[in-house]
């Protein structure tokens, strides 16, 4: 499971213009939305409903928002940096600025798990974070995002 | 008289010495014991500083004392929370644990140093109990924090289990020094006079000095060695009528640390110093005590004996009595591996010598050998054996941050605290009015830059104010959260607690449906806290692990017996091994054409 299985360059979004929680959620649903075929509102109430047991921010600035979606044929990943930090109610109460969204079928399972473990590896690196504040331009940050999969499964 | 004041001078020099030696040593993350040892062993009769020490009647005495107050400072430390969780697994390994690993040890010294078996049994006895000055130091150095079960049951372990090693000792040294064996009724009734009555002769002993520190009005600067000279007074006095003055004053501390009086901070302190000096004095003297050329013939054997306790007595001692409590195998391994020797079998082994048994010098040289091998090696590892077995927990708030006073007066339920604010303390984020304080507990006054501010007119703290508070002393920890410097987190955190945090009351199904573990259908409707509480089957505690299909969950948080944030594990531990450096190293190098 590799993170370019995950991304394609159109998952990107650069400079996300958000202010709350909530419409950063919203922005995330409308570009899955796009991707994938299926409704902004579904996408949205999946997020939402995960969030409410307990926050996806992980610390450090990070978020992983994730669900499960009937419809859904593959996994998607959309990856979102925001222009503003935000309050995301992390563990760490750090606002968040890298997001990086899971969309997995119902019937993903096990797939579905080691995606989320390889997301979360992969935003754990602090140089990459580092890497990823630093960009702002979304073909780059795809470059980043899936050019360190190559070099790990070497 | 010159002669004295060489003793005072050199004395002190050397206890400034390892003051210093501590100090480096902590860079290199060297046991400090052992550094304390060394350093006696330097001092001594081969070692350059020349110092010729070899009265055991002495080494005896001052021994018992240090040992006695390291005790009374480890009860005072140990919290009632912890002792719930880990008195009878700690008791099981004090009685049967210490018997089983005299036995096996006894049998390696049988076979790999020609010992007599009833020599042989007192070897055993001698090495057979932990060590509470190592495991109460080694368990709590700066910064580290270790999974409260396997910590509190090493630590409460190591208070109670020197009776039954010192029982078994003194047994073993009769039989050898008298020709008739005692009756075994006599045996029962000594053993029982040893426990019961040191665990009744401290529990009242503590109540009682509990009630005197609340009545008797002294110079707060008796307090503490009001407190010192009664823990003293119930050591020796548990002696003189047979029973175990170790077990005693360390149940003595436990009251008195759990007890609400009114001298709790000065005691506390003046007796982690006091403490501190004990371990100093204690491992010196046994340094300077012992003749590095007079182990030279018993080091092979004393080598194995080592290796045997360290490597099958132990982990088998540890297996059987801890099997009836549910510990994991990650728990049973990091309790096996800390079964840190310390002062207590070199100074059970000046016993033999002052009995003037046959055979008492290799009793010595293999305790000493044993102590040295367990320090270096166990001493040396414990971070890292906890951080492998992912018993480590993440950093939480440093209580070390905050000042405080007591209100002495039995009936002011409240001390006084002052934090000086960090940039990165929780609560700069809120504004004054709306801080989100514990219950009963009220700012008094903000510090800035030397000037008393008018509340009213503070909008939010600010990085280097001193604010004090009013509290009542169970609301420290909460206070300690809210306003000391937040605990940097580092990126393995997240490894030993999970990827994503889950809040305790959420639902069970629809957790479970997120991330495909197999829950029955009435478990469905459960808060996912008495779900974990229930498949667990024993008292959680924060760093437990309950493995489910694919995942794992990893209590985070409790409040009280309650769970309140659950990590979840994307990949348990032994995917999680597969990454290892040292594994893929291993894999890589194998993998090479």
């Amino acid at each position: 499971m590799e993170v370019h299985d995950l991304l394609n360059p159109e998952g990107v979004i650069a400079r996300l213009k958000v202010t709350s929680k909530k419409q950063a959620l919203q922005e995330l649903a409308a570009r899955g939305a796009k991707l994938t075929g299926i409704s902004e509102r579904i996408i949205f109430d999946t997020l939402l409903e995960r969030e409410r047991l307990g926050s996806t921010g992980v610390g450090q600035g990070i978020a992983i928002p994730h669900g499960k979606l009937a419809d859904l044929r593959r996994l998607h990943g959309i990856f979102a940096r925001t222009e503003q930090p935000i309050a995301f109610d992390s563990i760490d109460e750090v606002p968040v600025d890298l997001m990086f969204v899971l969309l997995a079928p119902e019937t993903a399972g096990a797939d579905h798990l080691k995606a989320l473990a390889r997301v979360s590896r992969l935003l754990r690196d602090k140089a990459m974070c580092e890497k990823l504040r630093a960009t702002d331009d979304a073909d780059a940050i795809y470059a980043l995002l899936t050019e360190t999969t190559a070099s790990h499964a070497a | 008289m010159d002669h004295l004041h060489h003793l005072i001078f050199f004395g002190a020099l050397l206890v400034l010495a390892s003051i210093f030696a501590g100090l480096l040593s902590s860079r290199f993350g060297a046991p400090l014991l052992l550094v304390f040892l060394g350093l006696g062993v330097l001092a001594g009769e081969e070692g350059p500083g020349g110092f010729i020490f070899n009265d055991f009647r002495l080494a005896y005495l001052i021994g018992s004392v240090a040992l006695a107050i390291v005790l009374f400072d480890g009860g005072l430390r140990t919290r009632k929370e912890s002792f719930q969780v880990a008195a009878w697994p700690a008791l099981s390994l004090a009685t049967f644990g210490v018997l089983i690993t005299a036995a096996i040890v006894g049998l390696a010294a049988h076979f790999f140093a020609g010992l007599s078996p009833l020599q042989s049994l007192l070897v055993g006895a001698i090495v057979g109990s932990t060590d509470a000055a190592a495991v109460f130091f080694l368990l709590n150095i700066r910064g580290m924090q270790i999974q409260k079960r396997v910590s509190a049951t090493l630590e409460v372990e190591s208070g109670v289990n020197d009776p039954m090693a010192i029982f078994l000792t003194i047994l073993c040294v009769e039989l050898l020094s008298q020709a008739g064996a005692p009756q075994w009724w006599e045996l029962v009734r000594d053993l029982v006079t040893q426990m019961a009555g040191g665990a009744l002769i401290g529990f009242l002993g503590g109540m009682a000095l509990v009630w005197l520190l609340n009545r008797v009005e002294l110079a707060s600067g008796l307090f503490p060695i009001f407190a010192f000279a009664f823990a003293l007074a119930v050591f020796g006095g548990a002696q003189e009528v047979g029973a175990s003055g170790y077990l005693a004053v360390y149940i003595a501390g436990l009251i008195l640390g759990n007890r609400r009086h009114r001298a709790s901070q000065l005691i506390g302190r003046f007796h982690d110093g006091l403490a501190w000096l004990s371990q100093i004095i204690m491992f010196l003297m046994l340094g300077l005590l012992v003749t590095p050329s007079k182990l030279v013939p018993d080091i092979g054997p004393a080598l194995v004996i080592a290796a045997v306790l360290m490597l099958v007595a132990r982990p088998v001692a540890v297996a059987l009595c801890l099997a009836p409590f549910r510990f994991s195998l990650r728990e049973l391994i990091f309790v096996s591996w800390v079964g840190l020797r310390g002062a207590v079998p070199i100074f059970l082994a000046t016993v033999p010598v002052l009995s003037n048994l046959p055979g008492a010098e290799t009793f010595f040289a293999i305790a000493f050998v044993v102590v040295l091998t367990s320090l270096a090696l166990q001493g040396w590892t414990i971070g890292r054996a906890a951080r492998l077995l992912d018993l480590e927990l993440p950093a939480s708030s440093d209580a070390s941050e905050r000042l405080s006073v007591d209100l002495t007066g039995a009936d002011i339920d409240r001390d006084i605290a002052a934090y000086r604010v960090s940039e990165t303390s929780r609560a700069i984020g809120y504004p004054f009015a709306e801080l989100p304080l514990p219950r009963r507990c009220r700012v008094l006054s903000v510090i800035r830059e030397g000037t008393v501010m008018a509340r009213e007119k503070l909008p939010r703290l600010e990085a280097d104010d001193l604010v004090l508070v009013v509290a009542p002393p169970e609301q420290m920890l909460g206070l300690d959260q809210l306003f000391a410097a937040r605990p940097v987190r580092r990126s393995q955190d997240s490894a030993v607690f999970g990827e994503f945090t889950l809040e305790g009351n959420a639902t069970l199904g629809t957790v479970a449906d997120f991330y495909c573990f197999p829950v029955t259908t009435p478990e469905r409707n459960m808060p996912l806290a008495d779900f974990i509480a229930r498949r667990l089957r024993r008292r959680p505690v924060v760093g437990d692990r309950l493995a489910l299909g694919p995942i794992e969950l990893v209590v985070q948080a409790m409040a009280g017996n309650r769970v309140t944030t659950a990590g979840i594990e994307l990949e348990p531990y032994e995917v999680r091994w597969s990454r290892h450096p040292l594994i893929r190293r291993l894999r890589t190098f194998f993998a090479r054409p």
